[in-house]
């Protein structure tokens, strides 16, 4: 009469075989990179969650900085970590002033006013500029995974290109894992005929393309340019693809399985956190943001409130309650992401986490307050020093000098970024 | 205060755009607060405010303005040692400030120039495929664009990538597999389960033990206080609460299996949990027609003999379902009878398909549970609703054969038995011409067409081969974009608006009414250059309104004008509001949709959206309101008793429950609702870095007390002083909709009531004018009176939705005209939706 699956049933399912990954192998290490590195490549992961957390129970008192400071309710999930997470406070996007921007800007600090004429502009995001720099060597420049939209404002995931167009992202594990790890079974040259015969259904939409800007006014045109744009970064793609088609995809960590189409909110946000691992460790990319679902998290942590009431909650009740759950989900995932980074081998010895700059935060930090967005820096990929909590003397630090610290202790020569103003050295190691 | 910049305002109006501006009195708020540190010579903190232009003309002067906003809001300034400035004055300042920055964004958007072209949204890319090839996609890879804050129409908020054109490419293949059919006719057969051979299986399994472990249990309590564990319980303890579990288990068990009914059937239980389920599996995808013979405990009220159906949840928690609809049934236990549903099965969709009896859409459905045991059977567990003999799947049902989409995917091309290069190259140039909506097709383009199809021909059959080129059509910019070009490909001059070819108008107007491309009628006028001939406009737009296709307006404009996704939002407490589950959430948004249908079949004034006396209802919804003699089947106009409170928008269960957290009614979400959609005076976006007000939490107090905080602070009360008093008049309605006598409050602490209290409701408001409303009534007619600002209101998100651009302050004049012209045909919908597409301003870019 009815389906015999059991909600328990399904989670053992659907996330438990998902194990470390073990991939220091001699097979790993021929197709780790086109040439070896004489030191292991610099990697940066971006977690955006959008609805931000419980103000009273997640920041540490800002009186305890530096290295002496304790934990919070809301990040107790981490204490096997203190030592390696810093905890950035006091900075913000001063153009920021919309409560339902979500995550839009929270990688770029643009002004959505800023260009005359229009009601909304973007700019590029850090992890794009990043990429541009770090992903020359990668099968991906750069990866990007995004849960769905809700509560995250106007974009596709939290990147933005250099137009200040949304990219879009790998929407779930299933569709992650197919892009990073599936291989195609036919041989090199029947891919590159297929390769070629996207080529050329490329060049077919662009003539039409090109005799329907011939009818088109300078505004047209350049809406039309959206549709050229994707058909070169396409392109680009495809000669990136045709470069990389004799070397095979990394061979998914042999943990990994391939994960299901449908899953708990908390098991897909693990699963992902799983597979940037596995992208990072396999070297197909170098650069990852995950705008990370709200709802289905909330849900899938066994809160029954909606995200939206969460994030307003009032500091008593069940609201606050709820907040607070998420708070702790969320720290417990993140120390689970930090015990996999720590836990893969690089071939040198070292670990993955020493390489590898994570960023957890938001824009926004609960209800409609966008100052002082909560941000954890973790990881040794771009010189942050470790086990701090620092909280910035002025209360108005550009989040973008965060940003701008992290891309120069990636090695990405850039002067500014956004609204930066410099660099904080505090920041560094 | 008020007046002061409102007139400002309404005088600009007729202007072109206008400047926003702080009124020159309010430099004496700067000198005497703000320019004493903020000046030429001591600039602190980088700010300079004496030399700020009070027009704010370009952009950096708004991001100065917004700034002073901002740390107004915040309270950080002036600081705390510096003088303050009196309540009065901040909100004076706070609310001529938030106003002109919403009216400075707005004009500084505001080009004047043509639109650009824009591409279709998501929603009318499944219209357009829909009408191209008569079959369906699944359309949730493409980005919603239904998100950005203004209609899905508005083309700078219509973004394109990369990965979006790969989308297009996947679609459209996979529309193509489904509408090209090779081989014979699928075919039809009959697929039935008698759901009681595994119930009755299950329940057995559930007997056996249950009575082993009574035994155990009873030999036990017999023993004269032996130790639990020689009978098999880990301890006392545990063997008690065995006993409970079984006290209620085995009976219903017992009883299930006694019930002669569920020889033959499964008799579903007080709303039980589960559905019954009908898998699809080894079924083509296609129509179905889902046969289920079932009936309805006779002693059950017909208000509560209806079914549901839809898919079970996933995660193996079927409790949650999919709903696809409902059906009131007739039969009974006695006297079942045979429901059957048209249901489409898609490729790759969900497996299982679910029936229950109607009732709140969670595992949280406890408080009808009790509610049926008090009124039903007291005193038994087994309590019997719907019993299901059986179900079956008859299908795929083909009414003709190959299907009208093998004949639409061919552009009705007959391409005869052997099929060669010159029939594929008519099946591209007339697909082509179809898909591109009556712009030129260029012949270089189908030349490269025919490449993909001669190369994919070698290996391939011709309705296979067919589609490479096909598809390619589909993900082409002709067909992605709304273009709107001057085919002798005369740029327009810019800065000016140039009128728009008949072929583009006739695509601008289909894609308003119909959110898809022009049939074959209107596409052959605009062709014929007909479309402007005297009265054949008008002609076509009646036909249109008429059209089953105008459904894709009523649900696509009213949805995203009165902000519906707001229903979406949240979870409606099962236990406070049982009786409004997704049945009636989703009949409650129809009723939205189907008023519109009616005031524009009937030909009535717009008003009547503020206020009617009737209400066009279906039956569910009836019930829930508790009106009679509304047919079973669709949504038809009730006239509603005078004390009533229905009629018009304001008495509407999805506004109402809009306006909640899906717990408690929220006067402030009702009263910025009402001034954004209903009174057309907007309150400025929600401000960032608000102090919270906490210092009610914890506490049961009623919403009007809570609200009252907003006074204390200028800079909550500017904005909440006009939005609140609103709400106020709507507080007899609960979170769902329902009408009530007290405020119910509660505290609950791990999902758990720990502490309720009730309140007399004080529905006394005001209206910013001043005016003064006692109750639900008052205020209706209150608003009712506003039907000026209503109808401007609906006009220019008319205009917004069909022109997809913003209306901008130098739209003032033809929204003006479209008014003036509707309210000489009686201000009714109908008119006002003619006077603008008659407008210059549709009729051009």
């Amino acid at each position: 009469m009815n389906p015999s699956l059991t909600r328990r049933h399904f989670l053992r399912s659907s996330s438990s075989c998902i194990a470390l990954p073990f991939l220091a192998s001699l097979g790993f290490r021929r197709f780790a990179s086109a040439a070896p590195l004489p030191s292991r490549p610099k990697r940066i992961i971006f977690i955006g969650f959008g609805w931000g957390v419980t103000y009273e129970s997640w920041y540490p008192n800002p009186k305890q900085t530096g290295a002496d400071w304790s934990l919070t309710e809301g990040l107790k999930p981490l204490e096997r970590h203190k030592s390696l997470i810093t905890l950035v406070q006091n900075c913000y996007h001063k153009h920021s002033q919309d409560g339902h921007s979500g995550s839009t800007f929270w990688l770029t600090g643009a002004n959505r006013y800023g260009v005359p004429g229009k009601s909304f502009a973007n700019t590029i995001s850090v992890d794009q500029v990043a990429g541009e720099h770090l992903g020359a060597e990668t099968r991906f420049e750069t990866l990007t995974l995004s849960g769905p939209g809700d509560g995250h404002g106007p974009g596709l995931s939290l990147a933005w290109n250099r137009q200040g167009k949304p990219i879009a992202g790998q929407p779930s594990p299933a569709a992650a894992f197919h892009a990073l790890f599936s291989n195609d079974k036919t041989p090199p040259d029947a891919r590159r005929a297929a390769l070629r015969a996207r080529q050329s259904v490329l060049d077919t939409v662009l003539e039409d393309a090109r005799s329907l800007s011939r009818r088109l006014s300078k505004e047209d045109g350049e809406k039309l340019a959206e549709y050229f744009e994707s058909v070169r970064d396409i392109e680009t793609r495809l000669g990136k693809e045709d470069r990389w088609i004799d070397a095979p995809k990394q061979q998914a960590p042999t943990a990994l399985h391939q994960p299901g189409e449908s899953m708990n909110g908390e098991a897909e946000v693990r699963t992902m956190y799983d597979l940037m691992v596995a992208a990072l460790q396999t070297d197909s990319t170098r650069v990852i943001t995950y705008r990370q679902p709200n709802q289905r998290l909330i849900d899938g942590l066994g809160i029954k409130l909606d995200g939206h009431s969460i994030s307003h909650y009032d500091p008593k009740g069940d609201r606050m309650e709820a907040s607070q759950a998420r708070d702790r989900g969320m720290s417990n995932l993140l120390a689970h992401l930090i015990d996999k980074l720590k836990a893969t081998k690089e071939p040198d010895g070292s670990t993955l986490f020493d390489h590898t700059c994570v960023v957890f935060g938001s824009n926004l930090r609960r209800a409609h307050d966008l100052d002082n967005c909560p941000t954890i820096l973790t990881g040794g990929g771009a010189g942050i020093k470790l086990g701090q909590h620092l909280v910035m003397s002025d209360p108005k630090t550009p989040l973008c000098n965060v940003w701008l610290t992290l891309l120069d202790g990636l090695g990405v020569p850039a002067k500014s970024f956004g609204d930066s103003t410099g660099i904080l050295d505090t920041l560094k190691a | 205060m008020k007046r002061l910049w409102i007139l400002p305002l309404t005088v600009a109006m007729a202007q072109a755009a206008p400047e926003a501006a702080i009124p020159e009195s309010q430099r004496a708020f700067l000198k005497q607060y703000c320019t004493g540190c903020h000046n030429e010579e001591k600039q602190k903190g980088k700010v300079r405010l004496d030399d700020l232009p009070l027009h704010i003309a370009d952009v950096s002067t708004a991001d100065r303005w917004q700034k002073v906003l901002a740390v107004l809001n915040s309270g950080e300034m002036p600081p705390e040692d510096e003088k303050q400035p009196l309540p009065a004055e901040k909100l004076a300042l706070l609310e001529v400030l938030s106003r002109q920055m919403v009216v400075a964004r707005k004009t500084l958007a505001d080009t004047g120039r043509p639109a650009p072209i824009r591409r279709l949204n998501r929603r009318e890319y499944v219209h357009t495929i829909r009408e191209l090839l008569g079959v369906e996609v699944d359309p949730i890879t493409l980005p919603a664009d239904d998100d950005n804050g203004s209609f899905d129409t508005v083309g700078s908020n219509l973004f394109f990538s990369s990965d979006q054109l790969e989308r297009y490419l996947e679609l459209g293949r996979a529309a193509l597999d489904s509408a090209l059919a090779t081989g014979a006719a699928p075919k039809q057969r009959i697929k039935r389960i008698e759901p009681e051979i595994e119930a009755n299986l299950r329940h057995q399994q559930r007997l056996q033990p249950a009575l082993e472990k009574k035994d155990r249990l009873d030999r036990w309590k017999a023993s004269g206080g032996r130790p639990a564990p020689e009978f098999g319980f880990d301890d006392a303890g545990v063997a008690i609460r065995v006993g409970m579990l079984l006290s209620t288990e085995l009976p219903r068990v017992q009883s299930y299996l006694a019930d002669p009914f569920n020889a033959s059937g499964v008799m579903l239980q007080n709303a039980q949990w589960w559905p019954q389920t009908i898998d699809t599996i080894g079924l083509p995808p296609g129509h179905y027609r889902l046969r289920v013979r079932l009936g309805f405990d006779p002693n059950m009220s017909p208000r509560e003999r209806i079914i549901e159906y839809g898919y079970p949840g996933e995660f193996g928690w079927p409790a949650e379902m999919k709903l696809l609809g409902w059906r009131a049934v007739t039969g009974t236990f006695d006297a079942p009878e045979v429901l059957e549903i048209p249901i489409e099965i898609p490729k790759g969709g969900p497996r299982f398909f679910g029936i229950r009896e109607k009732r709140p859409n969670n595992t949280e459905f406890t408080s009808l549970e009790s509610q049926r045991r008090r009124q039903i059977k007291p005193d038994d567990d087994y309590l019997r609703t719907l019993w299901i003999d059986w179900l079956e799947w008859e299908g795929p049902v083909t009414d003709q054969w190959p299907p009208r989409s093998h004949s639409l995917a061919l552009a009705g091309v007959d391409v005869g038995n052997r099929p060669g290069e010159a029939e594929a190259r008519e099946v591209i140039t007339q697909f082509a011409r179809r898909a591109f909506r009556g712009q030129p097709v260029a012949p270089s383009y189908v030349d490269r067409l025919m490449v993909h199809f001669n190369e994919k021909r070698k290996s391939e059959p011709f309705l296979e081969a067919i589609k490479t080129p096909l598809s390619i059509v589909l993900a082409s910019p002709s067909f992605l974009y709304l273009a709107m070009g001057d085919e002798a490909g005369n740029a327009p001059t810019h800065g000016k608006r140039p009128p728009l070819s008949e072929v583009e108008l006739a695509n601008r107007l289909s894609y308003f009414l119909w959110s898809g491309p022009p049939d074959d009628h209107l596409l052959s006028l605009a062709l014929q250059e007909r479309l402007r001939q005297p009265g054949v406009l008008a002609a076509e737009v009646n036909r249109m309104l008429a059209h089953e296709r105008f459904r894709n307006f009523l649900s696509g404009f009213t949805h995203q004008w009165l902000h519906m996704v707001r229903l979406d939002f949240f979870r409606f407490n099962a236990r406070l509001f049982p009786r409004f589950d997704d049945t009636v959430k989703h009949s409650a948004r129809q009723e939205v949709y189907e008023t519109l249908r009616y005031i524009l079949e009937k030909d009535l004034p717009l008003q009547t959206l503020l206020k009617s006396d009737f209400v066009v209802i279906d039956r569910p919804l009836a019930d829930y309101y508790g009106l009679t003699g509304v047919p079973p089947e669709g949504f038809h106009k009730v006239e509603v008793p005078k004390e009533m409170p229905r009629g018009g928008l304001l008495g509407m269960a999805a506004i109402l429950a809009m306006g909640s957290d899906g717990n408690r009614s929220s006067p402030v979400e009702r009263g910025a609702w009402v001034l954004r959609k209903l009174l057309h005076n907007p309150p400025p976006p929600a401000p960032a870095n608000i102090p919270q007000l906490s210092r009610f939490s914890g506490e049961l107090m009623p919403a009007r007390k809570l609200m009252l905080a907003h006074q204390e602070q200028p800079q909550c009360a500017h904005c909440h002083r006009n939005i609140d008093p609103i709400g106020y008049g709507l507080e007899r309605f609960d979170a769902s909709g329902s009408w009530r006598e007290e405020e119910l409050t509660e505290i609950t602490k791990l999902n758990r009531v720990v502490k309720t209290k009730t309140f007399p409701i004080d529905t006394a408001g005001t209206l910013p004018d001043g005016t003064r409303f006692q109750d639900f009534f008052g205020l209706r007619e209150a608003v009712a009176a506003q039907k000026a600002a209503f109808t401007r209101g609906l006009t220019e998100n008319l205009f917004e939705y069909a022109l997809g651009r913003p209306c901008g302050f130098t739209d003032q004049e033809r929204i003006d005209a479209m008014i003036q012209q509707s309210e000489m045909k009686g201000s009714t919908l109908r008119s006002l939706l003619l006077a603008l597409v008659e407008s210059s301003a549709f009729q051009s870019r």
